[in-house]
């Protein structure tokens, strides 16, 4: 990013939040618990989903599974929430990072995928998928894609300390 | 000690140390996460879906979901075997790491028990499991998960052969 990013970065640096964040000892711990357990929850919900309609575990009626959208979407909130604390935390070693931006668009990618699903007509092709019966092409497209994506995200969270610049 | 210090020295633990090719230790600590991503994951939706009263045929369906389940766990397992001895000495050594280890023995044996209950329910003529016994299973296993995640994170802040010599 060679530095783009600077003059958020001295802004995020000087506000009280972050100030407090990097005097905390119990923040960064706290902080990377929630975002694994809020990384936990939106993935089972997204996994369990996703493989249905891909055709594992066929007898699961999919409106039953679509019923616990509401924790996948606490699990979002949550890594989005422990996400924006670990930013202000350290701003420096997020914002100007490649990896970091990367992992960013893989999660917008991924929004725009569940955008597809529910806005472009895929969800009501599947909302009544019962027991044992096929998802049709579409939705495994878009089941896939966000297995993907998702993965993705994992892939560069993880590799924040050993590639780009972050640490 | 002798033996942790042999294994962590050992030529392949070594090269997953102190390598920095990415195959290595970040390949290991990437399979780890997405492995917890899967097993916690689809394991606490099951969960979920008991704690709601979801009915019988729903619970018997989640059968299908264990494989995942138990493909999560042994990519888990894999790994963390990996990464603990790289750095066996200091990680077999934290009382905090065997915390861990003992909230994951049990989760195994409440996972085993929800397989057995959802083979329960697909004879939808038989007794089915007590919705309270249902409903404590599935608490326990989420609370066994989230002791899993917190006491693994805290592994890396506390802990280790010396952290608790005065």
């Amino acid at each position: 990013m060679d530095g783009r990013m600077d003059a958020v970065v001295t802004w995020i640096q000087g506000t009280p939040v972050s100030e407090a964040l990097r005097q905390s000892q119990y923040a960064f711990p706290a902080g990377e618990t929630l975002h694994f357990v809020g990384l936990a929850m939106l993935f089972g919900f997204v996994a369990i989903l996703d493989l249905r309609m891909l055709g594992v575990a066929r007898q699961l009626p999919l409106a039953s599974l679509h019923r616990i959208l509401p924790w996948g979407v606490t699990g979002f909130t949550i890594t989005f929430a422990t996400g924006l604390l670990f930013i202000f935390a350290t701003p420096e070693q997020y914002l100007n990072d490649w990896v970091f931006w990367s992992k960013m668009l893989f999660v917008a990618l991924a929004g725009v995928n569940v955008l597809i699903f529910y806005a472009g007509g895929i969800y009501r092709l599947v909302e009544t998928l019962g027991p044992g019966e096929d998802a049709p092409p579409p939705a495994k497209a878009i089941a896939a894609t966000s297995l993907v994506l998702w993965i993705g995200v994992m892939f560069f969270g993880r590799m924040l300390p050993f590639l780009g610049v972050a640490f | 000690m002798e033996i942790l210090a042999a294994v962590s020295d050992s030529p392949f633990s070594t090269w997953i140390r102190e390598s920095e090719s990415l195959f290595g230790y970040p390949m290991f600590i990437l399979l780890h996460t997405i492995g917890l991503a899967i097993v916690v994951g689809v394991s606490s939706v099951v969960a979920l879906l008991m704690l709601s009263g979801a009915p019988r045929s729903v619970l018997a369906a989640t059968r299908g979901m264990f494989p995942v389940m138990w493909t999560g766990f042994g990519i888990n397992a894999v790994s963390g075997l990996v990464l603990m001895a790289a750095d066996a000495p200091t990680l077999a050594m934290n009382p905090v790491m065997w915390v861990k280890f003992g909230f994951i023995v049990a989760v195994v044996m409440l996972m085993r028990s929800a397989r057995r209950f959802a083979a329960a329910d697909t004879d939808v003529a038989g007794a089915a499991p007590s919705g309270r016994a249902r409903k404590a299973l599935a608490a326990a296993t989420l609370a066994c998960w989230l002791g899993a995640i917190v006491t693994g994170r805290l592994t890396a802040y506390i802990g280790g052969p010396d952290f608790f010599v005065e």
